[in-house]
């Protein structure tokens, strides 16, 4: 239960000595209510204080690197159940799996589809993050002789997957100085498995079945000085995962277990249900995910929806407001109206592309909002629009003065008419309708 | 040293229960009375029982222009009737229910009523399944569009859609005369979607009769919205909130026209069409959704694959 | 030079070339109505051209014009410039009409300690055996009548220039007056004979909108004189924002003479009425917003609309009143309300002075409802506030038939839930010409009993009444017929300006709740709601709770301060003690930025319905309405 602000200002010392940087403890508690402040800046914490406080404040999972480099990334360091509570941080890191009974070319192959493949969206690049190196052969050379094919090729985050720690310890010779995940200590091999991970400075999978051994092993791989944690329930089924992925998250954002609070690891493949597995990883808390080489459509899919869920909900991606041309247009091309809510700008400029029609699209400040708020918010308005037109230099780009705006500011059309001396013609409520849409009302 | 972990439970809520379809016993012609909702628990959540199992439900329309054409080219000339559509349908890609888009009341200048009335018929006659009619999305022929549907499947139990603010009147008022039950759509947001169910059932539908639509944007296109929305309407109707505590329908019908599905390799399209609807379902029905749409017919499978492997083969919890 | 004469009263005035009509009714003191500040945007200053040419685009305004006010020649004055010698007609409608000003401070508790002092002295002439200086053997005098040490006290060169005559002439009886300063105490008159008498302090409200002052002795602390006025610079733009415009385009100093121009005329006929002489006010308080106290201090506004809106001062000020322009004693003391924000400002920081809320453990909610609204949670250990934008629909704005609480305005509003026939009172009791907030306030609780609309404001169109009806843009609701009007008009209200009061008032129900769940206060926590300003004064409490314009208390929880800023400055004059504690309130309160805050969106969502989407929160309200909706049914 996250504490409210007066709750943190009735443990604060009151002197408002704007020592922590803040004008008032009000103002501080504040902060420390919202996340934005760090506890040990007020010097005149008492320990009571400090304790409640500080329990409040400290992440409940553990926040874990994996790789080094460019393409090295974190994970946990969550603090909800719920996204929409506020938002996950760290993305679940895709590693795609290889087998030491393979040739160096097989493996290399798909080591260079992971080094190089990309989606772009949203201008930003996704791809997926590594590579799983399964022990399969059961033998330490083969085991060395993959890891160094993978690392010849590329320098990727990389799992190590041997049940022995002698297997492992030869991959380890190999990466170890790269930071690659172990995988795994399980109650039978942890000793050994935790004293590679404290030699290597690397961090460690457990696995365990049941909640409670996995919080045992847990409390033991700490203590014998493994420096850092991932847990991987070891399920079977879509349904076993799920289960478990969600007990283990709840135990550990409440503080319950604080022995549960590690990132989660899957290992997609043993499900047999490839691309729902990813997805209910990527949706149920997942850290790092590992699956068998994807096809496009899959990998696609897959870092879409990775995105969707890690982006905060709560904040609408925003375009910069102004004039974006679609195609090549001209002095008489059709003019559509926009907002800069970036999803609904990127869906009008995908129906746009696909009509063929080369256009202008004259983005608005809406703030963020997408049309049906932005209209009902009062923030898409004739004023914004009339003044953009003027700002932008829209009238020294075309001819004509029609301006085609959304079905949902329908509402607007005759005062936008008024405020800036254009034509409106109302287009469609939604976006799919554009090209169908330019094909009956667009004659010029 | 041995511990227990307990699993934490902490809401009293239940989801209420909608029934879709009628059989001959009770007045209609499906071959069963489908119940969606019910339970009290989130997907797995607090090691509380799944609840039901969600459906899937294929989406087919009348006029196959205003459909993606990765889906006509694969279906072939049977689009062309809807009543051989919804026949095929049901013999060979076996979805849960049916619904069924009268896409041809977007045609402007609508007004053939009769010929809407006389589809919504044949479409009854060809199948068997459950079935969720969607009428005009034109509030100057909504009052006539509903009333029609409404009445040729009266005794049906259909699924009416779609109710949204500013337009709900209508549809309410074919699904109270008919007896039907109706979809209330609201843009991605757990308060409008409340909203909405309030003056439906200040209008008179009861809440067994009303399935949430919270809009579900497709896969990169406001799903990251959706299926919040989605957690925190099921969230909140677990916390006791009567007005949200109805079945959702999701359905991410942009998904075969984005960009990426539509400029995919022509090879890969069919497969990219299924993946990102595979995706946006699985990820649907463990955020709340009862009942899940797709278009893709290759997307059934692997779909319910998952969903059986979620909750088990027979429904209810494995 | 083109020549302007304005009608009815004939007045002509000659403005340069590309001035507009509104340039020259401003040179020749005509108060248009200007709410946009001149910018063609609020068509409230609509002039009848009688004869001569003009520049004006009537096909762009033509929204602002009935087509019977099209045909008898209407412009906006603001956007149409005169191309030869014309005549206006003006009619009442866009010229400033007297509001009501709410000038009332109420019976004021507080101890009297105020911050200036006269003593009458007679010295001792001075001599061979006695050489110490004048202004020694005056200081020591003050000391010797109880006054403050004489090496704590600071004396101005002005006043030891005048010293030397003002004793000798006066045969060494004189009076002496001395004010608190930082730091100590300033000699700052010195006068002829005993004049302890005369000793009298203002307190001043510079209100955007409206001024108000009163004049107390500061012997007793009585009352001698109020008055109010308008605010001079509405000439430059009505809003606040259409304010610091003007001052950002150079109109700085011009702003700050036409605040402290208003303030010396209310002062005036303040002094008038109580017979004395401005001479004799040796103290001034000024309570104003961020915005009006920068001005009136010549300090540049203009940064506190721009991001990151910082204001340059947010401490209290004390300067001389004479240079702020304000025509009292020559070196009197002047006190400036310290703010919080740039939004939260002396006003309102004198509201909550003047509310008591600081002095209980119980927890208030202040309210300050205009274009703007402020809001302040707290008690005497911590406080949390927060400001936004209201928009103007309460204030009348962006309402068809909406106009401030002007004579003609309907003010209350009921309907006769069997009949649908609405039963009204405007103020002045004559021919309604429009509706006020307090008003749509009413309208709009009362719509929803009868169930004409729902709770996200749409009107029922099935509804079979004459009064139902679709107009040319949306529904509407007929609230008074033409033949009953002062404007030959059907007064209605549309479902649009529903839908932009159900925006305002969600502003401010959703900025109620933030606070409050910013705090974890619940509404059953909250001892007293406090409405200050004008607005608050006529507001119907029931109404404003089930439109849900603020949570839902028990209605006797719910309190009116009235002009809590001129209340606030009173205290503040007679007991000197409560600057201390202005200061205090100011530096300790919490500004919540509502716009960083992610819930305040989602809050703002759930408040967009009739009352609000968590009807649980509205109890009462919920069980007024079924009984509503099962009588209609």
């Amino acid at each position: 239960m996250a504490l409210k602000a007066l709750d943190i200002y009735k443990l604060l010392p009151k002197k408002n000595c704007k020592e922590c940087g803040e004008p008032t403890c009000l103002t501080f508690a504040m902060k420390l209510a919202a996340g934005k402040a760090d506890i040990e800046k007020c010097p005149y914490l008492d320990e009571e204080a400090r304790r409640i406080l500080g329990a409040s404040t400290k992440p409940p999972i553990q926040l874990v690197k994996i790789g080094v480099g460019e393409r090295s990334f974190a994970v946990g360091d969550e603090f909800v159940q719920f996204r929409h509570e506020k938002t996950f941080n760290h993305q679940p890191g895709i590693l795609v799996a290889v087998s030491d009974l393979w040739p160096d070319d097989r493996i290399q192959d798909v080591v260079r589809e992971v080094r190089d493949g990309v989606l772009v969206r949203i201008g930003t690049d996704l791809r997926l993050d590594g590579i799983a190196i399964r022990c399969e052969s059961g033998s330490a050379e083969e085991f060395s002789r993959a890891v160094a094919a993978v690392e010849a090729k590329a320098d990727l985050p990389e799992v190590l997957m041997a049940a022995d720690p002698v297997v492992m310890e030869a991959g380890l010779s190999v990466c170890g100085a790269f930071r690659p995940l172990i995988y795994a200590a399980t109650h039978e091999n942890y000793q050994g498995m935790c004293a590679l991970a404290r030699k290597f400075g690397c961090p460690l999978t457990i696995r365990a079945e049941s909640l409670e051994s996995m919080a045992e092993l847990s409390a033991l791989a700490a203590k014998e000085g493994a420096p850092a944690l991932l847990i991987d329930p070891s399920a079977a089924t879509l349904s076993d995962y799920v289960k478990k992925a969600t007990a283990i998250r709840q135990n550990a954002v409440s503080k319950t277990v604080p022995d549960l609070g590690y990132p989660i690891f899957f290992d997609t493949t043993v499900t047999g249900m490839q691309d729902a597995a990813l997805a209910l990883g990527v949706d149920k808390y997942a850290s790092v995910l590992v699956c068998d080489r994807l096809s496009i459509p899959s990998r696609n899919a897959l870092l879409t929806l990775r995105q969707n869920i890690y982006t905060d909900p709560q904040k609408p991606i925003q375009m910069n407001p102004g004039i974006y041309r679609v195609g090549e247009p001209v002095r008489d091309s059709p003019v559509f109206l926009s907002v800069n809510f970036s999803l609904t700008y990127f869906t009008l400029q995908g129906y746009l592309e696909a009509s063929g029609v080369p256009c202008y699209m004259l983005v608005v400040d809406t703030e963020g909002y997408s049309v049906l708020t932005a209209v009902a918010g009062g923030k898409l308005n004739e004023t914004l629009v009339a003044e953009s037109i003027k700002k932008t230099g829209l009238e020294s780009e075309v001819d004509h003065r029609t301006l085609i705006i959304p079905g949902y500011a329908a509402p607007l059309s005759g005062k936008i008419e008024d405020e800036s001396g254009w034509k409106v013609l109302v287009g469609p409520r939604d976006a799919a309708g554009v090209a169908e849409f330019l094909e009956k009302e667009w004659k010029k | 040293m041995p511990m227990k972990v307990d699993i934490i439970s902490e809401w009293t809520g239940e989801i209420g229960e909608v029934t879709i379809g009628a059989t001959k016993k009770e007045g209609g012609s499906r071959c069963a009375a489908i119940v969606i909702g019910g339970g009290s628990g989130f997907p797995f959540l607090g090691g509380s029982a799944p609840g039901r199992k969600p459906l899937i439900a294929f989406e087919f329309c009348d006029d196959p222009k205003l459909w993606s054409p990765i889906v006509t080219e694969l279906e072939g000339d049977v689009v062309n009737d809807a009543g051989d559509w919804a026949a095929r349908v049901e013999e060979l890609h076996r979805p849960d229910l049916l619904r069924f888009y009268l896409t041809s009341t977007r045609r402007r200048g609508f007004q053939d009523f009769s010929q809407l009335r006389r589809t919504v018929e044949e479409v009854l006659e060809r199948s068997t399944l459950p079935l969720i009619v969607e009428g005009s999305i034109d509030p100057a022929i909504d009052s006539e569009t509903f009333l029609c549907c409404g009445e040729a499947g009266e005794g049906e139990r259909l699924l009416l859609g779609t109710a949204e603010e500013g337009r709900y009147r209508s549809v309410a008022a074919a699904a109270m005369a008919y007896g039907h039950s109706v979809i209330a759509q609201s843009p991605i947001d757990v308060n409008l979607a409340k909203q909405l169910n309030i003056l439906l059932r200040e209008t008179g539908v009861p809440h067994d009769r009303i399935v949430i639509d919270p809009y579900t944007g497709a896969l990169g296109y406001g799903f990251e919205y959706s299926y919040s929305a989605m957690e925190r309407i099921r969230f909140a109707a677990l916390k006791g909130d009567e007005d949200l505590a109805m079945p959702m329908i999701s359905s991410a019908i942009d998904s075969l026209n984005i960009k990426e599905v539509r400029e995919a390799d022509p090879g890969q399209r069919g497969e990219m069409a299924v993946k990102w609807e595979l995706y946006t379902a699985v990820s649907s029905v463990i955020a709340g959704a009862s009942v899940v749409c797709v278009r893709h017919p290759e997307t059934i499978v692997p779909l319910r694959s998952a969903i059986d492997s979620l909750w088990g083969k027979t429904g209810g919890g494995d | 030079m083109p020549a302007v004469t304005f009608l009815p009263g004939f007045r002509k005035i000659s403005v340069e070339p590309g001035s507009t009509i509104l340039d020259a009714a401003q040179k020749a003191q005509i108060h248009m109505n200007v709410v946009c500040g001149g910018e063609g945007k609020c068509g409230k200053c609509i002039v009848f051209l009688k004869s001569g040419r003009v520049d004006f685009d009537r096909k762009k305004f033509g929204r602002f014009f009935s087509p019977g006010e099209i045909d008898e020649g209407a412009c906006l004055a603001c956007q149409t410039v005169p191309l030869d010698d014309v005549q206006v007609f003006v009619p009442e409608n866009s010229l400033i009409q007297e509001q009501k000003i709410l000038i009332d401070a109420r019976g004021i508790e507080t101890e009297f300690n105020p911050a200036v002092w006269k003593y009458a002295l007679e010295l001792a002439p001075p001599s061979l055996e006695d050489p110490s200086p004048d202004l020694t053997r005056l200081l020591w005098g003050i000391e010797k009548s109880g006054g403050p040490r004489e090496n704590k006290i600071y004396v101005p060169l002005e006043v030891i220039r005048r010293i030397p005559a003002v004793l000798r002439e006066s045969g060494w009886k004189i009076t002496g007056t001395v004010t608190l300063v930082p730091g100590g105490y300033r000699l700052i008159d010195v006068e002829k004979g005993d004049t302890s008498g005369n000793l009298y302090g203002a307190a001043v409200d510079l209100g955007t909108t409206t001024i108000v002052v009163y004049i107390r002795s500061l012997i007793d602390g009585e009352v001698v004189g109020v008055a109010s006025n308008y605010n001079k610079q509405i000439s430059c733009g009505e809003d606040i924002l259409s304010r610091v415009n003007y001052a950002r385009k150079g109109g700085l100093s011009h702003l700050q003479s036409l605040a402290a121009e208003s303030i010396n005329d209310a002062l005036t006929s303040a002094a008038n009425n109580a017979g004395i002489d401005l001479d004799d006010i040796y103290e001034v308080v000024v309570a104003g917003n961020t915005i009006m106290t920068h001005i009136l201090m010549g300090i540049n506004p203009a940064y506190m609309i721009e991001e990151p809106y910082v204001p340059v001062v947010k401490r209290y000020l004390t300067s001389s009143a004479s240079r702020a322009g304000i025509a009292v004693k020559e070196d009197a003391g002047l006190f400036i309300f310290p703010a919080v924000s740039d939004y939260i400002g002396g006003d309102i920081i004198a509201d909550v002075l003047a509310s008591g809320m600081t002095e209980s453990e119980e927890v208030s909610l202040l309210i300050d409802i205009g274009t703007n609204f402020e809001v302040v949670l707290g008690n005497s250990d911590w406080m949390f506030s927060c400001s936004g934008a209201a928009g103007p629909a309460l204030e009348g704005g962006e309402v068809l038939f909406g106009m401030r609480a002007n004579p003609g305005a309907i003010e209350e509003v009921s309907l006769d839930m069997e009949t649908l026939v609405p039963e009204y009172r405007t103020i002045n009791q004559i021919k309604p010409k429009g509706i006020c907030g307090s008003g749509l306030i009413d309208l709009l609780a009362e719509l929803l009993r009868a169930c004409i609309i729902d709770r996200t404001g749409r009107i029922n169109t099935s509804i079979s009444h004459e009064r139902v009806r679709t107009g040319r843009y949306y529904p509407e609701f007929v609230v008074a017929w033409k033949h009953d009007t002062g404007i030959e008009k059907d007064i209605v209200v549309t479902e649009n300006d529903i839908k932009n009061l159900i925006m305002s008032k969600a502003s401010i129900l959703a900025a109620c709740i933030t606070l409050m769940n910013q705090a974890g206060i619940r509404r059953e926590d909250i001892s007293n709601i406090y409405f200050s300003g004008a607005f608050g004064n006529y507001i119907n409490k029931e109404n404003a709770i089930i439109i849900g314009l603020i949570p839902e208390v028990p209605p006797e929880k719910i309190k009116n301060i009235g002009n809590g800023a001129i209340e606030g400055a009173n205290i503040a004059l007679l007991n000197r003690k409560k600057r201390k504690v202005l200061d205090e309130i100011a530096r300790t309160m919490a500004y919540i930025e509502l716009n960083a805050e992610p819930s305040f969106m989602d809050e703002y969502t759930r408040s967009t319905f009739l009352p609000h989407t968590d009807l649980a929160q509205f109890p009462m309200v919920e069980e007024l309405l079924e009984s509503c909706r099962i009588r209609r049914d």
